[in-house]
């Protein structure tokens, strides 16, 4: 089969000449094996990510300044960037992106890089991951209480306080429940987790 | 009509008064809904999955497993782990690679997946396989007066081609819904806007806003409640609201009811039958609007 010339070809070709060193082309390469970043040389910077982002005005980057700067290779920047965590994963700028980037997996793939390369600038953010992750294991379901007191002493006395009351508020209306949850074969989830947690940088 | 109920982490243990609305109105219904038994969390939509997206697929895929035996569709009444599962059955079938080590990992916990579960929302069922029909004939108290703003929120019907509940930019099935309870909908700006998620824990400035932003646009649109049909949604709409009025120096004061409350509501059910009295807005307010409605047949 004869490969036709496209636009988006000419599209590749341009962006291949603005990066310049290899380790930006290493991350662009990376990028592109992520979940997320398979699509992302066909971003035409139209901006409809970052019009629509609901969560932009906290960003440092917009999400399209985010894929021009992996196209350019800035690493550091991208993985240290408050944008991937202050996304919401809505999925807004994913369903109406016109090229097809599933920008809001990509976050989360760019989540993962760098809690592994040790990039992330605000510990706060990983944090709840981190957290997330070690009671998941632990009970094989998410434990609000326990959760919450974990992450208590890393946080900002303000949002200490909001969550404080917060779950006082749900403890009077009985939604709370305080119980560890079971599960009662949890030794398979555990079992389970063991074979998928080789790739976990502690 | 039987399904496999997969309950989800939150509902279970922030939002209890979602699940026994949704039990009550299921009996009114004929819906049978089996636990999966021994189910954990789904994976959640990014807090494990950015932190080993393989782990998070694994989850997922053990309650799918454990699903695949008992030969039924999943309905959840989380959208997020509707989301969740609907994306680990994706995965499983474009990756190969991913699913042969989920497949060991599986083979570890005793399991295997076939694929091929259909997961739906809740709200789903009651939509297609139930109908609007036999829920009309149900209804005792037809909710006139109230206007219902509708929230969709993020994981109902984005993104296409994993949740497809309804149209991912103008959704509509739930209005239908509310039109069938007797009662009116609202159009308005946030319907389908991010209610802030679990940014509520780590970014909660930021979650105030959005929350804020989705209430105040259906107050101004002339809402006298709101219903949500995912348990995190509803914690920032709900208990969080008065977070939100005390930040930003407002009154708010709109009752944000799970849809299955509003249901049970047209349905003639107790209060106490639908755990209202679990919301921390009280829906006391809107009550009267339709009371006197009851209908003898």
């Amino acid at each position: 089969m004869v490969h036709e010339k496209t636009e988006h070809d000419e599209e590749v070709k341009t962006v291949q000449q603005v990066v310049n060193s290899e380790s930006g082309k290493d991350f662009l390469r990376e990028v592109m094996k992520m979940p997320g970043g398979e699509k992302i040389l066909g971003c035409i910077q139209c901006g409809t990510c970052a019009g629509g982002c609901p969560t932009r005005f906290a960003m440092d980057y917009s999400p399209m300044q985010i894929i021009k700067m992996i196209n350019l290779g800035m690493k550091r920047d991208v993985l240290s960037s408050s944008t991937i965590w202050v996304c919401s994963a809505c999925y807004t700028c994913a369903t109406r992106c016109p090229r097809n980037v599933s920008f809001t997996t990509l976050m989360m793939s760019l989540k993962n890089r760098a809690i592994l390369e040790n990039m992330v600038e605000n510990s706060v953010d990983s944090n709840f991951h981190k957290y997330f992750f070690e009671v998941v294991n632990k009970y094989g379901r998410i434990h609000e209480p326990e959760l919450l007191v974990k992450l208590m002493d890393k946080t900002d006395l303000r949002s200490l306080q909001h969550n404080a009351n917060l779950g006082l508020r749900l403890l009077k209306k009985g939604k709370l429940r305080m119980r560890a949850p079971k599960t009662e074969q949890n030794k398979w989830v555990n079992n389970m987790l063991e074979k998928t947690s080789e790739k976990v940088s502690q | 009509m039987k399904y496999a109920f997969y309950p989800g982490c939150s509902v279970e243990s922030t939002e209890r008064e979602y699940v026994d609305s949704a039990k009550e109105i299921s009996k009114v219904l004929g819906i049978e809904l089996v636990e999966i038994p021994d189910w954990n969390c789904c994976g959640a939509v990014d807090a494990v999955y950015a932190f080993n997206p393989l782990h998070s697929v694994a989850l997922a895929a053990r309650n799918l497993a454990l699903a695949e035996k008992m030969q039924m569709d999943v309905t959840t009444l989380c959208s997020a782990c509707y989301f969740t599962l609907s994306r680990t059955n994706k995965i499983l079938e474009e990756d190969s690679g991913t699913k042969s080590k989920v497949d060991a990992a599986l083979e570890s916990a005793g399991l295997k997946y076939n694929g091929g579960v259909k997961v739906r929302h809740f709200a789903d069922v009651l939509l297609s396989d139930v109908g609007l029909e036999k829920i009309k004939e149900n209804v005792k108290v037809p909710l006139n007066n109230l206007k219902v703003a509708s929230y969709y929120g993020c994981f109902l019907a984005r993104p296409p081609g994993i949740c497809n509940f309804d149209n991912p930019e103008h959704p509509t099935r739930l209005d239908e819904l509310v039109e069938a309870l007797g009662a009116s909908k609202v159009n308005y700006y946030g319907k389908t806007r991010c209610c802030g998620a679990s940014l509520g824990i780590t970014n909660e400035k930021i979650m105030l806003k959005l929350s804020k932003d989705v209430l105040l646009s259906a107050k101004s649109a002339g809402a006298n409640c709101m219903i949500t049909a995912c348990p995190l949604c509803h914690l920032n709409l709900d208990a969080k609201q008065k977070d939100i009025e005390s930040h930003f120096h407002i009154k708010i004061d709109l009752p944000v009811l799970h849809f299955t409350q509003l249901i049970g509501l047209a349905f003639g059910m107790e209060s106490n039958q639908i755990g209202l009295q679990r919301n921390c807005v009280s829906p006391k307010m809107i009550i009267p609007l339709f009371a006197s409605n009851t209908q003898h047949k």
